[in-house]
């Protein structure tokens, strides 16, 4: 009679094997398959750990989510890092966070102002609306697509009490500037480090400068576990209160299946609750529920471990794009990183010069004619969104770039699964375009 | 960030009185912890894909500059005490995992801390991380039923050599012969009072049995400190 431990090495096995035929690697078609400017890029190690913990059956976050936290924030350099179920929970979780009682006097109220900007996604906003705070935004350079760190100053006012910024496409914003500006004035930080894991500045990861960060773990990212985020920080306090938002908004911190992990479950004391009220059951903040299962933690585990390559990958993928596009410098803007930044690229991001002789739409049609995915900067001017167009806000100073962007601005990827095979039709397809166009290469 | 570790059971010290030490090695670094915070401690087979056992809870003893490994210290009161007893010996295999809570002391104001027992452990972390340049001033009252149950006095008259800044007041209620410095009988205010500079700005710590626990806690809203001010490490 097998035992359970020998049937789950012999389930591994054949899963190793299902891998192997299903998702062998398939000879590239230039123009028939499509090039995709992100996707999930993983090996039998992930569905292993995916069957792994699905044989558990514990089903909600357990030992992989567990080991998953841990190594992240090992990764970081961090003190705390929470699993949440997307970026956009993650980013959620970190605004909420900022709201809480157990702040006091430090707390963000309605109408006070957080400092962040337009061309970015809609999520890394939609929580400050939801918060009733007011956001405030500033213009962004083209080219790094980062904030104008000259304009910061000016967008500060009597209310604004947060920056809540992300390192748009991996590329770290002027974490100098805004971090001084936050001393300065005593500001919260969030960094949405969403589509920047890996990044560095001074040599420093991203997301660990702030006094909280958000990361996603959807396939299009630099890894996934499916739908998957995290909130990171290095303050316990600001840890726990995310944690309470992020678990329904009880003042209890036992994970799933735990009881009287405080040690003081049936003996505590809350408002006018009656003393002694079962401490699982007291909620201290108006929460959420946005925790993962078990099955996506574990795939983020096996992802974690290639993180690393990941990232040398995209920086890879970058640099062949870059050196492919050199010659059209004079029609397209390429991307560059700001100051002091090592960008973990998200994406290849190109504006489209307004003397080029053709526009965004006309190269955007050709790649994706020829079966190259293609994505504008996100939302572009988030302002000119329908669910974004009548919400109170304030714009410091003008938001020209950031109108540019809506207009001739989109990127392509440079995600690992490009192999060398992908990125020549990519560099093939723009100097085809080009040459149509008249552009010697 | 908690963490669930196996650990194996290096050295057990019996203090007498069915007061002991456990010094366990994880099999893996422990996560980052601040002085004062708690782990639980299972002694039944836990497998990780399924739920925890029933644990208590401990004060962690150690550094946390040490994450290699962890002491506690416990005196046996109830059932799972009595069965850690036998359970916990050298060589033997137990459950943790940690941290968690918040008894942590404020490094910006004077702090007294008042241990009582086993009480100690919630502050032995914070005393070894004292500094001899801090401008801190700690006073320490620390209590037991005889002078070999103050089990952590080697470790605390280490750090008075050290530190200027701590002051210390034994209490022990037996034998007082054998440690005539000390101040018989139980853990009280009146012999640590002297030894403030300003009470009124000092956030007092509180580790111990319930009954001096809720004494001295009285004593000290008897005296006008503001609820703020008290910290207690209570479990059920």
């Amino acid at each position: 009679m097998p035992t359970a431990k020998d049937l789950r090495q012999q389930i591994a096995s054949l899963v190793r094997e299902y891998y192997g035929v299903q998702f062998a690697a398939r000879p590239f078609t230039p123009g028939v398959d499509l090039t995709h400017y992100a996707g999930r890029v993983f090996d039998s190690e992930e569905l292993c750990a995916l069957v792994d913990a699905s044989l558990d059956f514990f089903l909600t976050a357990n030992r992989y989510a567990e080991r998953f936290e841990t190594e992240f924030a090992d990764y970081l350099g961090v003190s705390e890092a929470l699993l949440v179920n997307s970026g956009s929970s993650a980013n959620l979780v970190a605004v909420a966070t900022l709201t809480s009682p157990k702040l006091g006097d430090r707390r963000l109220q309605p109408g006070d102002e957080v400092i962040t900007v337009a061309a970015g996604f809609p999520t890394t906003v939609a929580p400050i609306v939801q918060h009733q705070l007011v956001p405030v935004f500033v213009d962004v350079n083209l080219g790094d697509y980062t904030v104008i760190a000259e304009r910061l100053t000016r967008a500060i006012g009597p209310r604004t009490r947060a920056i809540v910024m992300a390192h748009t496409l991996g590329v770290p914003f002027d974490l100098d500037a805004v971090m001084s500006l936050a001393k300065a004035h005593d500001l919260w930080v969030i960094e949405d480090n969403c589509d920047a894991l890996g990044s560095r500045y001074r040599g420093r990861p991203t997301g660990t400068f702030g006094h909280l960060a958000t990361f996603s773990f959807y396939p299009a990212h630099h890894i996934t576990m499916g739908e998957g985020g995290a909130v990171a920080t290095n303050d316990p306090a600001l840890a726990r209160i995310a944690r309470s938002f992020r678990d329904w908004g009880r003042d209890c911190y036992c994970a799933g299946g735990e009881n009287n992990t405080c040690g003081t479950r049936f003996s505590q004391q809350f408002g006018t609750l009656p003393a002694g009220f079962d401490h699982k059951y007291v909620y201290s903040h108006v929460g959420y529920n946005l925790k993962v299962t078990d099955m996506q933690a574990a795939i983020g585990c096996a992802q974690l471990e290639k993180l690393d390559g990941f990232v040398a990958a995209r920086r890879a993928n970058f640099e062949f794009l870059s050196r492919a596009f050199r010659p059209y410098e004079d029609r397209l803007l390429l991307p560059h990183a700001t100051p002091y930044a090592e960008p973990s690229w998200f994406g290849f991001a190109i504006t489209v010069r307004e003397d080029a002789g053709f526009s965004r739409a006309d190269l955007v049609k050709f790649l994706e004619a020829n079966r190259i995915e293609t994505r504008p900067l996100f939302a572009g001017n988030l302002l000119r969104h329908p669910a974004f167009e009548g919400i109170p806000h304030r714009v410091a100073g003008d938001l020209a770039n950031t109108d540019r962007i809506t207009n001739d601005t989109f990127f392509i990827g440079v995600y690992p699964g490009l192999d060398r095979a992908r990125l020549d039709h990519v560099a093939d397809a723009f100097s085809r375009f080009m040459t149509h166009r008249g552009v010697a290469a | 960030m908690t963490q669930k570790l196996a650990c194996v059971v290096e050295r057990v010290v019996a203090h007498g009185d069915r007061v002991y030490t456990a010094v366990l090695r994880p099999d893996r670094r422990l996560p980052r912890f601040r002085a004062g915070q708690f782990l639980h401690l299972a002694i039944d087979a836990y497998d990780p894909s399924g739920f925890w056992p029933e644990s208590r809870v401990f004060s962690i003893a150690s550094a946390p500059t040490d994450r290699d490994r962890v002491r506690i210290t416990y005196a046996v009161h109830g059932p799972f005490t009595t069965r850690m007893e036998s359970a916990v010996v050298e060589g033997g295999s137990v459950w943790i995992k940690l941290p968690y809570g918040d008894f942590v002391v404020e490094e910006a104001t004077d702090v007294a801390l008042v241990a009582g027992g086993t009480g100690i452990t919630a502050f032995s972390a914070f005393l070894e991380g004292l500094l001899p340049s801090m401008s801190q001033k700690v006073v320490l009252a620390y209590g037991a039923r005889s002078p070999q149950l103050l089990v952590y006095r080697h470790l605390i008259e280490e750090c008075r050599a050290r530190v200027p800044g701590l002051q210390v007041v034994y209490f022990v209620e037996h034998d007082t012969g054998a440690l005539p410095d000390a101040v018989p009988g139980r853990v009280c205010l009146e012999a640590v009072w002297p030894k403030l500079r300003a009470p009124l700005e000092t956030n007092f710590y509180i580790a111990g049995p319930p009954a001096m626990i809720d004494t001295i806690r009285g004593d000290l809203q008897h005296r006008g400190i503001a609820a703020e001010m008290i910290h207690v490490d209570a479990w059920e």
